[in-house]
């Protein structure tokens, strides 16, 4: 009965149970996903939400909270009360502590009531929306309750941080896999659900003129940017015990970098897609201790300006140690040992405080092999081609190459050629956590990342967290409003390159 | 501003490069003061026949509509009462996107005819549409779509969209002689379906039933109930599947789809209420305009072998 030219994919029947249910990424990304799936009649009939969390609440006053979020931080999308009764029907609440084994115990007789009322099959997602450390306790006790096993699927979803370092993350990983097989294990990274992200591997792909191109004969280096205007805006308690690099790096853009540098798959699978990023990752040149000071750079934001509005430096955030040595800003070249790239640099950088908010991934080529045109423009038509990848804000595509100006005589000019979403596309893009949820349900894990990237990602930030551990660092070293430390130009100097300005 | 008698198709190409390169300038003057700019998209050529009797203003904005999910040429045929004429005209659509700072425009050229002058048309078409993007024709007009000059507009375009639930509008018969034409045809009652079909097919994708029964307003079925069973029967060939009007003047439209003896899926405005047993559920379907039908029309320029298996077993 599917007609893939038409339907959109829709949802089986399920449950989905929310631990952490009562928190701020249930009130502001999840539930208005789940709305906005059932808006656009992705979700089955009988489709059910399951509010876990410690506050004592009543059915009626979860729905109640529930509906005054996704009211508020619905995005794009018009609120529609007849719609939303509706949904609201299939949202229960069930109080609980995560560390009492009875509240699993419970959770399951009602698990059971909502697989007979809403007919959901008795597949159930569990979301993990809370604390990290409390993971794997949560794993643990679905599994001790017999919640790991049903008549219909089971699937477990985690935010990062996938633990705090390699070990960590091995020690999580080994406690859910005791619960869970690998295969129901989602450990959601939101960057990869990005409609960008994912546009990297059909424009890579799906086109048959740039993947011949893409290899260290024809590509000088990449940068891959993800910088925030904003500084951590009362995170500050959280954010110095991550910082830029554990929060964004190790996670977020080095699946980026995988996703850039990844081999093609040999088909559009899960396994085959996340075999090849993970492949990538792996590859990626480990550095040792006396490498790091050249190759990696922290900083951290002091006082200065957004726009016309003066801010305050990271130290002085609410909840920050005043000797706080985190890092709000990172920027790290790696290397990847494989024959397409080996010996171009992919810098990373990442960044709280700086002067816009941007993500972007900037392919720098090679510049033509002959300067036929140095007497006539005065070395201008050395300038590189580079394609611009752009993530947000303005998502799309820029080619930039020089063309000759009107007029006698050969004078080129640097000229853009754009490809926008919003305009090729105007119809709206799903949010990350609609993509991602939908995803989940229907059981497909290619946007999801697996135990072994994690590791491999930690294996290649963990040298730098050891080294930069052991110094201390001369901090702030960038004014809140500008583009990160000199000592991130001075890695790029050192292999004749400089940052491009987003 | 072309004559009113003599159309040239590159004089059109020429103004519409003069109007790119005036837009250019003055938005270059204004984007000094306000760092904005224009940005000219295209995905398609959309050509579409409306009858002079016809609400043409009404065309203009579904067009309008369309131009933010499918930017295109839009080549917009008005054929008038009246003998020997011909005249076009270019201008843009633009808009600024919510948020942005860039203006988007797209390009529209209005060819006004008598119907005699409607042969003529198509070699002013032609040469208009964009080279290698897919070429849309509208077909709205059943005057058009009943004259003679049909056979010259039609190899214009890749893909044919017609709406046979519009009164006097191609028939099952004539969509078939599309596509034994070769074409890529899309009719606008079939779209009309498309999320209830998806709903059916959510709600029947653990089951296998026996029965099917659409119920349809009046008595004789319209497209769309026509369009369902014969899709139904197509893709559940050992499920009994059956019409059943009201028997009172309708529409001709499904209102209740029953499965078996315990699912139904009854048909509002904006959505339906799917029963199944005691569970009941509200499940919402867009109204589907006509700049909606069109919007996922447009999005398909390639042959759609679903519709086209179910519009072979109507016509078989």
């Amino acid at each position: 009965m599917q007609d893939p030219l038409r339907f959109h994919r829709k949802a089986p029947p399920c449950a989905v149970v929310i631990y952490g249910a009562n928190g701020d990424l249930t009130k502001r990304k999840l539930m208005p996903a789940l709305y906005r799936l059932a808006y656009e009649g992705r979700l089955a009939p009988g489709f059910a939400v399951v509010g876990v969390s410690r506050t004592a609440m009543s059915n009626d006053e979860f729905r109640d909270r529930m509906h005054d979020s996704v009211k508020k931080f619905l995005e794009d999308s018009p609120f529609d009360e007849d719609l939303w009764r509706s949904f609201a029907q299939g949202l229960t609440y069930v109080a609980g502590d995560v560390g009492d084994p009875a509240s699993y115990v419970e959770l399951g007789k009602h698990l059971a009531g909502i697989c007979e009322d809403r007919k959901t099959e008795d597949n159930v997602l569990f979301y993990l929306s809370t604390q990290p450390s409390q993971y794997a306790e949560i794993a643990e006790g679905l599994a001790g309750a017999g919640l790991n096993h049903g008549a219909g699927w089971r699937r477990i979803v985690i935010e990062k941080p996938f633990g705090h370092d390699l070990d960590s993350a091995g020690v999580l990983n080994g406690r859910l896999q005791k619960c869970f097989n690998e295969s129901e294990i989602y450990r959601i990274d939101h960057y990869l659900g990005k409609e960008t992200v994912q546009n990297i591997m059909a424009f890579r792909f799906g086109n048959g003129i740039f993947e011949p191109l893409w290899n260290r004969t024809y590509i000088d280096h990449v940068q891959i940017t993800a910088a925030e205007s904003i500084g951590v805006e009362g995170r500050g308690a959280y954010y110095q015990e991550a910082g830029a690099l554990r929060d964004m790096i190790q996670n977020h853009l080095l699946q980026v970098m995988a996703t850039v540098a990844m081999e093609p798959a040999s088909s559009f699978t899960s396994d085959a897609v996340r075999d090849e990023r993970a492949k990538l990752l792996r590859a990626i040149r480990i550095m040792r201790p006396d490498q790091v000071a050249d190759n990696a750079v922290a900083g951290q934001y002091g006082p200065g300006r957004s726009g016309s509005e003066r801010v305050g430096g990271f130290l002085s955030e609410k909840g920050v140690n005043p000797d706080s040595q985190t890092n709000t800003y990172a920027a790290v070249t790696f290397l990847v040992d494989n024959w397409r790239w080996a010996g171009v640099p992919f810098y990373i950088r990442t960044g709280k405080a700086m002067p816009k908010r941007v993500s972007e991934i900037a392919i720098q080529f090679r510049t033509a092999p002959l300067a036929m045109f140095r007497k006539a423009t005065a070395g201008a038509e050395t300038v590189p081609n580079m394609l611009i990848l752009r993530i947000q804000p303005e998502e799309g595509i820029s080619l930039k190459f020089v063309s000759k100006r009107p007029g006698s005589g050969m004078q080129l000019r640097p000229v853009s050629m754009d490809f926008n979403y919003g305009s090729s596309f105007g119809e709206r893009s799903p949010s990350a956590y609609e993509t991602l949820l939908l995803d989940a349900i229907s059981g497909d894990a290619t946007l999801y990342t697996r135990q072994d990237m994690v590791e491999a990602s930690w294996t290649a930030v963990q040298p730098i967290m050891d080294y930069w551990a052991t110094q201390k660092f001369n901090f702030p070293n960038y004014a809140a409003g500008t583009w990160g430390p000199e000592a991130a130009d001075e890695m790029l100097a050192r292999w004749g390159h400089t940052w491009r300005k987003p | 501003m072309s004559g009113t008698q003599t159309i040239k198709p590159d004089k059109i190409l020429k103004e519409l490069g003069e109007l790119w390169t005036n837009m250019g300038k003055s938005d270059e003057a204004e984007d000094q003061s306000h760092g904005g700019g224009l940005l000219r998209a295209c995905a398609m050529t959309l050509i579409s026949f409306a009858d002079d009797e016809e609400d043409c203003i009404a065309l203009g904005e579904v067009i309008a509509g369309l131009m933010k999910e499918h930017p295109s040429r839009a080549i917009v045929v008005r054929v008038r009462e009246g003998e020997d004429y011909l005249s076009a005209r270019v201008f843009a659509q633009c808009w600024m996107p919510f948020g942005h700072r860039r203006q988007i425009c797209c390009e529209q050229v209005e060819i006004t005819c008598s119907m005699d002058r409607l042969a003529h048309v198509a070699a002013i078409v032609g040469p208009l549409a964009v080279p290698d993007l897919p070429r849309v024709i509208l077909l709205r007009s059943a005057r058009v779509v009943r004259s003679g000059a049909i056979r010259k507009i039609l190899p214009l375009g890749d893909k044919i969209i017609v709406d046979s639930a519009r009164a006097g509008a191609c028939g099952f018969g004539e969509i078939g002689g599309l596509l034994d034409a070769g074409h890529i045809a899309g009719d606008l009652a079939w779209t009309r379906i498309t999320e209830l079909r998806s709903l059916i097919a959510q709600v029947l994708s653990s089951r296998k039933p026996s029965t099917i029964t659409i119920e349809y307003e009046g008595k004789e079925a319209g497209p769309e109930a026509r369009y369902l069973d014969a899709w139904l029967e197509v893709s559940l060939p050992d499920t009994r599947v059956g019409l059943k009007g009201s028997g009172q003047p309708g529409s001709g439209k499904p209102t209740i789809i029953r499965i078996d003896g315990d699912l139904t899926i009854q048909l509002a405005p904006g959505g339906a209420e799917v029963r199944i047993g005691s569970l009941e559920q509200w499940a919402s379907l867009p109204s589907g305009t006509d700049e909606q039908l069109l919007n996922s029309e447009l999005s398909i320029v390639v042959h759609d072998r679903v519709f086209e298996r179910v519009l072979n077993h109507i016509t078989a």
